[in-house]
């Protein structure tokens, strides 16, 4: 008897939470269909804030930093936390203390100082050189920076669940370094490739505060335009372009419950 | 083909681990060398010079930045930082404490259902997370805002002024904290949790019977792991925490995030945006020293990787 209760109340309380995580979400998704410009009263259904949001040529610009950043910052740290996660694996048994301080310091730098060390650097630089002027280029640098050390951990433990004679069968099987990288090193870690890349590419399409204090006045994101928006005010089309972010997100937690069921069969 | 020496093609060896550590750790060593140690170290010394006329730092190195979070400005002395440092502290606090609070029976919730649904219960938790948290709180901002049912039915309780709004305020603050953290705390203490001795639990209750004491006695410290974990995800990036005050706050829900951003912004005092900076990396180191000391005399020294 006591126990059905706390099943129910546990229950309750699992409800409760799911209505709490999801009624905002759900709130810019309904009011994105508004007809009015308002975020109290909903009027009539309608598309309008969509076709503006396709005229908004500040919009797609910042649609399109947002993918230029995040791919290629996402290739630069594969190419450099793929070394790196090789060679902590390969030297392991050294003393690489160090290094891994100074691996895993971009995980618990809170994000705002990480944000506002890389923006002073940056800036006395470029006073100093005149190179580094903020923009793309230091946004990438930037983000290349906190990517590394999630792609190396990656890549590591993929190797540490190898069995350790593979390298040896494969020092036999393939003379040349170059082919023994080419045929038996990529393809034996391309699904930490995969994964590390695309953990990346998520890590820097959500970024916000790294990116807002390393933007230059052309190099706006998605976010970044979002909360200029918000703070200037103009928020009409913000219900429709978070819409359309929301259910990007949706559909990559579909897939990625389709893929675990895929992989556990 | 000359027949080398064993010491011979042992120092080759050596050369060429050597050589093969230069060619896979020094490159990313290297960036992160410059675009990392070097920035946070130029930012550290920052703190330590005078403010210019520009906001940029000026010999001579000083304290003076220290003492200006402390509250002595030109003026005398004021609490206005202290009260920003002491309401970051607070929010921290009562965020960590209210997402404790939901995520526990939350997390076990998901424990106590079928096998092949806990994945996806646990995605559903997760998954909101995954939208930029500027987004978020946009939402929360659409909901709070002066107008909107919230808004009316806390006008009509009395909890707040007339047409005031619930948004902003260091409600919707802490609020925010909570909505953004909360999967934090659910993912250690769901993994703490399935790993549950449930023998101990029904011991406890054939002994004790109370529901409370089974549940200190026998479940918490079997999730004392898992707490110790989310609380550390938690409570440091809130302390931080930049965007949620920001959006939800106004001008008095203001954290230390946002008194360091603004003196590199508007403000422009990059000595005492620096010295709150450092200020937030002690805490961090703290926080982070702390939790594994009590973890490593409670024995559970697992850890969680999200």
């Amino acid at each position: 008897m006591r126990k059905r209760t706390l099943t129910r109340g546990l229950a309750g309380i699992w409800w409760v939470t799911l209505f709490f995580l999801y009624v905002p979400l759900f709130v810019i998704v309904l009011f994105s269909f508004n007809s009015a410009n308002s975020t109290a009263i909903f009027e009539r259904f309608s598309l309008a804030w969509y076709r503006r949001l396709f005229d908004n040529e500040q919009i797609i610009n910042a649609f399109g930093n947002s993918l230029v950043l995040a791919v290629s910052s996402s290739i630069v740290a594969l190419v450099i936390g793929c070394l790196i996660g090789y060679g902590m694996y390969r030297h392991r048994h050294r003393k690489l203390g160090w290094l891994i301080v100074l691996i895993y310091l971009p995980i618990v730098l809170p994000d705002i100082v990480f944000g506002i060390s890389e923006m002073a650097f940056f800036v006395q630089i470029h006073a100093w050189t005149g190179l580094l002027q903020p923009g793309l280029g230091t946004m990438i640098i930037a983000h290349v920076t906190f990517q590394i050390p999630f792609v190396a951990l990656i890549v590591y433990s993929r190797f540490v669940g190898l069995d350790p004679t593979l390298f040896e069968a494969a020092k036999d099987l393939y003379a040349s370094p170059l082919k023994r990288v080419v045929h038996f090193m990529v393809p034996t870690i391309k699904p930490a490739l995969i994964s590390a890349f695309f953990l990346s590419f998520t890590l820097s399409i959500d970024d916000f505060v790294i990116s807002f204090f390393t933007a230059g006045p052309e190099s706006a994101t998605l976010p970044i335009y979002i909360w200029s928006a918000i703070k200037k005010g103009v928020t009409p089309e913000i219900n429709a372009i978070a819409t359309l972010m929301i259910g990007a997100v949706a559909l990559a937690a579909v897939l990625s419950m389709l893929f675990n069921r895929q992989g556990r069969r | 083909m000359l027949q080398s020496s064993p010491m011979a093609w042992r120092r080759r060896a050596v050369v060429s681990e050597t050589r093969h550590l230069l060619f896979s750790v020094a490159p990313g060593a290297v960036w992160i060398f410059i675009f990392l140690v070097l920035p946070s170290a130029y930012l550290m010394g920052v703190a330590f010079m005078t403010n210019g006329p520009y906001g940029l730092p000026q010999m001579p190195l000083s304290l003076a930045s220290f003492e200006r979070l402390a509250g002595f400005g030109f003026l005398g002395w004021s609490p206005g930082n202290l009260y920003t440092l002491l309401r970051s502290l607070w929010q921290t606090l009562v965020s960590t404490a209210l997402v404790v609070i939901i995520a526990y029976p939350v997390a076990y919730y998901i424990t106590t259902c079928r096998e092949k649904w806990r994945p996806i219960l646990l995605l559903l938790v997760v998954v909101p997370s995954w939208t930029n948290q500027v987004i978020r709180a946009f939402g929360w901002m659409n909901l709070l805002a002066p107008g909107t049912p919230l808004s009316d039915l806390a006008d009509a309780l009395g909890l707040i002024g007339p047409h005031m709004g619930l948004y902003p305020s260091n409600f919707a603050v802490t609020l925010g904290l909570v909505y953004n953290f909360l999967p934090f705390m659910v993912l250690p203490l769901y993994a703490a949790f399935e790993k549950l001795d449930t023998a101990q639990v029904e011991a406890a209750q054939d002994l004790y019977a109370n529901p409370i004491r089974a549940f200190w006695h026998a479940v918490f410290p079997q999730t004392l792991p898992g707490l110790l974990a989310g609380t550390v995800l938690v409570a440091i990036p809130a302390f931080g925490m930049y965007v949620i005050p920001e959006l939800l706050g106004g001008g008095k829900g203001m954290m230390l995030g946002n008194l360091v951003a603004n003196q590199f912004a508007e403000s422009s005092n990059w000595p005492l945006g620096a010295a709150g900076a450092i200020l937030m990396l002690i805490a961090t180191f703290i926080g982070l020293f702390a939790m594994r000391r009590i973890g490593k005399r409670l024995g559970g020294g697992e850890e969680v990787v999200i």
